[in-house]
């Protein structure tokens, strides 16, 4: 047996360099990002759809709801956004699933990143993914709607980016958690429905059934929604709920990472 | 250096691996030959930090693979027995993410290998093919070029032929060689006993989750008793006992299986009139005979008393 550890072989460049963690989360997250850029269809057919559902559905019912104060299309164009963004940000647990039954991920596990940095990096490709998916949905709400303010537009951004951290990292944890595909379908359709239509994002609470409207203010989509509309539409920042979304990507992504450590074969990581 | 001290690994019931031992020096192929489920898959895991052991220990240059997986894991690279590539992405980009993720390499390094092992492996033409549109041979080329780019310094192969045709087996092999020529410690993990035979350095006999022996092919052969061995089938072997033969002094042992029996003698040629005599007197009628020199199979055969292929 060696008398010392060594990382050195001689071998120039090779795996025994250190890399810092930043330029690994980036990569494992890009990766992420990478697979979405090699089928860029899906982007334009979800932008098109988004396109009908507001400039079809949205536009009619709003012709059919008049309440005083409030832009009903305006109201739910915003909502759409934030609601295809909690969408799309659950894709990565389907992507884990998947990469668990298929053996990918023994290989990522044997790649040269810490645990730790390897979820955070995972989480962060799930959002980052989930942003670009929605970025040309938001031009278009913004575009119609003139909302032009740098910081307005910054902060609806950021709140967007929270909502998909967290719902990534609560995807992670369902993936992680639920063994058969079947169930974990049905978990993460659950949740998402939930998550949704038990928000404010396509209706205001005061209009919604008693038993709906007692949850539906602790929805992270709520938050996300109300903090984005504030900004954009009201120009003030809705600190609670921002506070809400923060304390909801804390969570998710803690139990993420928790359930993954669990779930990893004797839960080495560093 | 890799040093595996009593490991062991247990699913549930089942002991995948049992109290293994063997140390792997610096710079040796060594080839881990064994069926389908001896645990050779779980040792190279358990190596990469992906299982942790249940018993024992493994250490990798000095490093614990508990105590300090991170170290471990930028030492190691691992080919799978089945591709492990993201199957929307090209070989290209597959290889050039997974330098990304295991080196410091810049653009044009990264590129400058890559182009020369997709040429060196004949898919440099189908570079931009998405490896979920390529033949079962050419992922697992993919795969293998993986560690072949990484150039760790420990590089594990699972069944790194596994779906390749000869010249492309053949190709893989000179890569391997290649890069243990280069300073890298190889593993080579197989149930080919040609592969094991002509790659490895060292082959270790890995059966039921046990090491059941660990020398050079030639050393392994050295152990068989006799030097030569004579096949004989049989039309019917059901009531063939080895005791028939064993009574000359020049027959070390007898193994049969079905209707195939193995002779392990010396002086084969001048035994097997008498051996041809004695089972025709017993009534048997002997369909084909084959006199050989041990072989790594023979040896395998020796030592789990089960046929490798």
């Amino acid at each position: 047996m060696s008398s010392s550890p060594t990382l050195d072989n001689g071998l120039s460049k090779t795996a025994t360099a250190a890399e810092p963690p930043t330029h690994l989360i980036l990569q494992t997250a890009l990766r992420d990002v990478s697979v979405l850029f090699r089928t860029p269809w899906i982007i334009i057919t979800r932008a098109l759809a988004f396109i009908i559902q507001l400039f079809v559905f949205a536009f009619l019912i709003s012709g059919l709801i008049h309440i005083p104060g409030l832009n009903f299309f305006e109201y739910y164009a915003v909502g759409s956004v934030v609601a295809t963004i909690a969408s799309i940000s659950f894709v990565i647990g389907y992507d884990i699933f998947e990469e668990a039954e298929e053996g990918v991920l023994d290989y990522l596990l044997t790649l040269p990143i810490p645990r730790r940095q390897f979820i955070i990096g995972r989480a962060l490709g799930g959002a980052m993914r989930a942003i670009i998916y929605t970025i040309p949905m938001f031009l278009i709400v913004a575009f119609v709607w003139g909302f032009t303010q740098p910081f307005s537009i910054l902060t609806a951004l950021v709140s967007l980016f929270l909502l998909a951290f967290g719902v990534t990292g609560m995807s992670i944890t369902v993936a992680v958690s639920v063994k058969s595909a079947n169930r974990f379908d049905v978990v993460l359709a659950l949740l998402e429905l939930a998550m949704s239509r038990g928000s404010t994002a396509l209706y205001p609470i005061t209009f919604m059934p008693f038993y709906v409207s007692l949850f539906a203010p602790f929805s992270p989509v709520s938050f996300a929604a109300d903090t984005a509309r504030m900004s954009l539409v009201g120009f003030t920042l809705d600190l609670p709920a921002l506070a809400g979304l923060i304390a909801f990507v804390v969570i998710f992504l803690g139990l993420g990472a928790a359930f993954y450590f669990r779930r990893l074969e004797g839960g080495i990581y560093g | 250096m890799i040093t595996f001290e009593r490991t062991g690994k247990r699913f549930g019931n089942l002991d995948a691996v049992k109290d293994f031992s063997i140390t792997i020096k610096d710079g040796e192929i060594l080839g881990l030959l064994g069926p389908n489920g001896a645990g050779k898959t779980t040792l190279m895991l358990m190596m990469g930090t992906v299982y942790r052991p249940t018993s024992g220990t493994i250490t990798v240059n000095g490093f614990d693979v508990v105590k300090h997986p991170n170290e471990v894991r930028r030492l190691i690279g691992i080919a799978f027995q089945d591709p492990r590539v993201d199957g929307i992405l090209s070989g290209f980009e597959v290889l050039n993410w997974h330098l990304k993720m295991t080196t410091t390499l810049d653009k044009d390094e990264r590129r400058n290998r890559v182009e020369d092992a997709l040429k060196a492996l004949d898919l440099w033409e189908s570079r931009k093919k998405r490896t979920w549109l390529m033949s079962g041979g050419m992922k697992k080329k993919v795969e293998d070029a993986k560690i072949l780019v990484q150039r760790p310094s420990i590089a594990v192969f699972d069944e790194p032929t596994a779906f390749l045709d000869v010249p492309s087996r053949l190709l893989v092999w000179k890569m391997i060689r290649r890069l243990r020529d280069e300073g890298s410690t190889v593993i080579v993990a197989t149930n080919m006993m040609d592969e094991a035979e002509r790659l490895s350095e060292r082959v270790a006999i890995v059966n039921k989750g046990k090491l059941v022996a660990s020398e050079t092919p030639e050393q392994l052969k050295g152990t068989v008793k006799g030097g030569e061995v004579l096949e004989l089938t049989l039309n019917d072997g059901s009531e063939f006992r080895p005791d028939m033969l064993t009574k000359f002094p020049e027959v070390h042992d007898v193994k049969k299986q079905d209707n195939k029996i193995l002779v392990f003698l010396n002086s084969g040629t001048l035994l097997l009139p008498k051996i041809v005599d004695t089972l025709s007197t017993q009534g048997f009628k002997i369909e084909s005979v084959k006199l050989k020199e041990v072989s790594l199979e023979d040896v395998f055969l020796t030592y789990t008393g089960q046929r490798l292929e």
